[in-house]
């Protein structure tokens, strides 16, 4: 029985330190992370007290008497956004309490999510082209400034997809996707269409901004993970800097004032 | 207001957020939801700046709302976190051209200090803080719904009381 109990432990403890890492690197909030291994945890009848890093997380199982039966920490290096993983998990998590789920199931519904494919690489390159188009007709761009920022933003998220395919540092894959975008819609600017430098310029790059991370931050920030909030701000800034280093290196490229 | 125009923007902004969402690789069923949020809250910001040209953060700040409140019917019908459906539909509020002239003006601020300086310095200042200010509106903006209703997860809220 002593036995049983110990390995069921060690099995829930190394699933849930994999819940949270997945939850982490896939860029949800601390709040969602913490709630979601709770959630799971206390389906199990056992209280969880977790600490979320920025790049870690780790966690102790304690049972009702308060003996510690599981310490656990785990750590990551890539990070990215994939709300496919964390709604799935969120389902799943939901599924536990109410379907009263062992914990192989668990396992094995962890390993389909994050086996899960991304959309197709040119649908992916395309919608968002798209919507860089409509950033750039939101911000009073005519349809061939329209034209111009889709393909700038086709080349940019391309250059961006193959550099971080290469494995360089992500500040890296940002700077040369922000570099491409704006050396090619600065292209026509050099070439003398009658463009407006703003249009096409300030919205060719949009597709990099860290929307996630700044939310997130201030997400972290208002639930009072007041390190993590830092952690990611500065993560969305460095990013916003990256991106700003790409465009005045095409301006200097160009000699635009 | 021109409704044509007003009726494009709509098209369009829901278009922005659609493109985020498939980058963020949000789950097929909430794409057209993403869509539709993304639509809401920029066609309010819109018609808000229509009455108030200069209240450019206010109105971003309540185009976030709109999607944050959208967003917890949609997490019930659709099975998901409010969060997965209202980060790429805020996407579209984000204050690029401020951000792109902050950053300009940071650049011509390192330069020689000529009789214009004065100008761009408050320029930059005045666009820096609008940018600030919008982002961090869209982030309480989304956040502000779940924090009224005092519960950690969207399932716990009862749309109709039983």
């Amino acid at each position: 029985m002593e036995s049983s109990n110990t390995t069921e432990v060690k099995d829930l403890g190394s699933l849930l330190l994999d819940v949270g890492i997945m939850l982490l690197s896939s860029g949800a909030s601390c709040s969602r992370i913490r709630l979601t291994i709770t959630r799971i945890a206390s389906a199990f009848n056992y209280h969880c007290y977790t600490t979320i890093g920025p790049k870690s997380v780790s966690l102790t199982l304690n049972q009702d008497d308060d003996n510690s039966l599981f310490n656990g920490m785990r750590s990551i290096n890539q990070q990215g956004v994939n709300l496919k993983l964390i709604s799935g998990i969120s389902r799943l998590s939901w599924d536990v309490v109410i379907k009263n789920l062992s914990i192989p199931e668990i396992k094995n519904e962890l390993n389909r999510l994050s086996a899960l494919p991304h959309y197709p690489r040119l649908i992916i390159l395309f919608l968002v082209s798209l919507s860089g188009a409509s950033f750039c007709y939101l911000f009073g761009g005519n349809a061939i400034e329209m034209l111009i920022t889709f393909g700038a933003t086709f080349i940019g998220l391309f250059v961006r997809q193959e550099a971080i395919k290469k494995k360089f540092n992500q500040y890296f894959c940002v700077y040369f996707g922000a570099l491409a975008a704006s050396l090619f819609a600065g292209a026509f600017i050099k070439a003398g269409l009658p463009i407006d430098l703003e249009h096409a310029f300030a919205t060719c790059v949009l597709f990099l901004i860290p929307g996630v991370p700044l939310i997130n931050s201030f997400t972290d920030l208002i639930d009072g993970n007041i390190q993590n909030g830092m952690v990611r701000g500065i993560n969305g800034l460095m990013i916003a800097f990256s991106i700003a280093l790409g465009l005045v290196t095409a301006m200097h490229i160009y000699n635009f004032k | 207001m021109n409704e044509l125009i007003l009726f494009e923007k709509f098209f369009w902004f829901g278009f922005a957020a659609l493109g985020f969402g498939i980058l963020f690789n949000a789950p097929p069923r909430t794409l057209f939801a993403i869509w539709l949020g993304g639509a809401i809250g920029g066609i309010l910001k819109i018609i808000l700046l229509y009455y108030n040209k200069d209240a450019i953060v206010l109105a971003s700040f309540t185009g976030a709302i709109a999607v944050g409140i959208i967003s917890i019917p949609i997490a019930h019908y659709r099975h998901v976190p409010p969060m997965i459906f209202a980060i790429p539909s805020v996407i579209p509020l984000i204050p690029g051209v401020f951000a792109y002239r902050t950053t300009l003006g940071f650049i011509k601020l390192t330069g020689a200090i000529g009789a214009d300086y004065n100008t761009i310095l408050a320029e930059t200042m005045n666009n820096g803080l609008k940018t600030l200010f919008i982002l961090m509106s869209l982030a309480v903006g989304v956040a502000i719904p779940m924090h009224v209703m005092r519960k950690e997860s969207a399932k716990n809220i009862r749309l109709i009381k039983k």
